[in-house]
């Protein structure tokens, strides 16, 4: 209640004293969960990650300030709603069903779904083998509907998990299971679970920045649109890639 | 997978202490704010004052029978598309906001029998002494009332302190929300999850000795 109180006369005072110096600092107001390694995360205390840099990029190359506003994922796009963010920074694919509520951006994050593992596991090479194995998906991920649209969807056993597909993997309970391709290299690099990618992602998914579709919401999209092109274009884009995935996950 | 990591452990206490002021801050005022709404609520319905009382059941049945998530969601996110001004309400306002009207349903019905829970004839007594309505209140009903209500009600402030987790779905990084961002750095979910366990565990045993020491004053008068 104090915070509330205090946080806009703070905020009045900062801009009546930036007043006098320059224009009003315009501030970008992005969601994001914080809770999306290697993405959004914290580390003692301070919030990081592949989307912090990206966003803060942008908003340098925009000329404005960043606000970061963390909050559970299934508040985010109640927050865009309602006005209270100006975009989501958290890997958000693009959907038909979401392109039909909120303008995009160009992609900056090429995925794909890939088939992952146990490791020394030679009799699956990929999405192909998948023929007669149980597989793990996670609930509410796009990757079940991927796996059930291939033509031999009803020979593959789909489990769906609430959580640690990859613990079970390793553990030989399923033969395999399907995540993106980032998080999957992601996991096998920071866990000391013994998994492997199996051959090549096989759908291809595009991440970008959601905007409400009213016209000053439209317009502020086509400038972080123009400085996503600009911070592709001198190489930025691909430098923070490199430095958190140690390749370039920002092109096709 | 492998041993708990204890300096991990160690390590968060310190950053979940910095957040620990705002849960605290969040429960204290909603539980401010409630006790005020709920006994307004309970006098009108003791007293049965006619048109108020219709509306302080409908009140109580619906902060009653839905989930305090779907009230914050709604307060939050659902009203603003409505009443566009509402933007304009933080999160931590809107967090005290919904543990002020959900809590306090249930309160007036915990202060409500407790009043009515007074036998009779202690305000038939009072009565007969020469008493006006304000002193028997005021000295007869509601001492003997606070009594037997404070269990309750302690109850559930034990409850709303623990509520203030839900407050991350709205934005507002506090005990909970700082944790489950830390514990999506670190990998570390279990020692992060067991360390904010027992910063709650902690924060209810302190108030519920807080609560048995207020008991035995409230029941000095009973001691045989």
């Amino acid at each position: 209640m104090l915070r509330s109180l205090a946080l806009p006369l703070l905020s009045a005072g900062a801009i009546a004293i930036a007043g006098g110096a320059q224009a009003q600092e315009e501030t970008l107001k992005v969601g994001m969960s914080g809770g999306y390694f290697p993405f959004t995360f914290v580390e003692q205390d301070t919030l990081k990650g592949f989307e912090v840099d990206v966003m803060e990029a942008v908003a340098e190359e925009m000329d404005a300030e960043v606000a970061f506003v963390t909050a559970n994922f299934s508040g985010l796009f109640g927050m865009l709603e309602s006005g209270r963010i100006d975009t989501i920074a958290n890997q958000i694919t693009i959907t038909e069903e979401r392109q039909a509520k909120y303008v995009f951006t160009q992609p900056y994050v090429y995925d794909g779904a890939q088939v992952v593992v146990k490791e020394g596991n030679e009799a699956i090479g990929g999405v192909e083998d998948l023929r007669g194995k149980t597989v793990a998906v996670n609930l509410g991920s796009n990757y079940e509907q991927l796996l059930r649209e291939l033509p031999y969807a009803d020979e593959i056993d789909i489990r769906t998990y609430e959580s640690n597909i990859e613990q079970d993997t390793a553990l030989g309970r399923v033969d395999a299971f399907v995540m993106d391709r980032v998080s999957a290299s992601q996991v096998i690099q920071e866990k000391p679970l013994p998994l492997a990618l199996a051959g090549q992602p096989f759908s291809e998914i595009r991440n970008a920045l959601p905007f409400r579709d009213t016209e000053a919401d439209r317009a502020l999209r086509d400038r972080v649109d123009a400085a996503l092109t600009a911070l592709r274009e001198e190489g930025t884009l691909s430098e923070i890639s490199e430095r958190w995935f140690g390749n370039d996950i920002t092109r096709p | 997978m492998s041993v708990l990591d204890f300096d991990y452990m160690v390590g968060l206490v310190p950053i979940l202490l910095r957040y620990l002021p705002l849960t605290l801050a969040m429960a204290a005022a909603g539980m401010a704010l409630a006790l005020v709404l709920a006994c307004g609520l309970a006098v009108i319905r003791v007293l049965g004052i006619p048109g108020l009382n219709g509306v302080t059941l409908l009140f109580i049945s619906f902060f009653r029978g839905t989930p305090l998530l779907v009230q914050l969601f709604l307060f939050y996110y659902g009203l603003p598309q409505v009443l566009a001004f509402l933007t304009q309400i933080d999160g931590i306002t809107a967090t005290i906001m919904g543990l002020t009207l959900h809590f306090a349903a249930y309160m007036a019905e915990s202060i409500r029998a407790a009043i009515v829970g007074v036998d009779r004839s202690q305000t038939e007594a009072a009565l007969s002494i020469g008493m006006t309505n304000g002193q028997l209140m005021r000295r007869i009903v509601l001492p003997q009332a606070t009594r037997v209500a404070v269990p309750t009600l302690m109850n559930y402030f034990i409850d709303m302190i623990k509520a203030t987790s839900l407050a991350f779905t709205l934005g507002v990084t506090e005990l909970m929300g700082a944790t489950q961002k830390e514990a999506a750095g670190s990998f570390l979910y279990f020692e992060a999850f067991i360390t904010v366990a027992v910063f709650y565990w902690v924060i209810v045993e302190l108030l519920a000795w807080c609560q048995r020491r207020l008991e035995t004053r409230l029941n000095e008068a009973y001691r045989r």
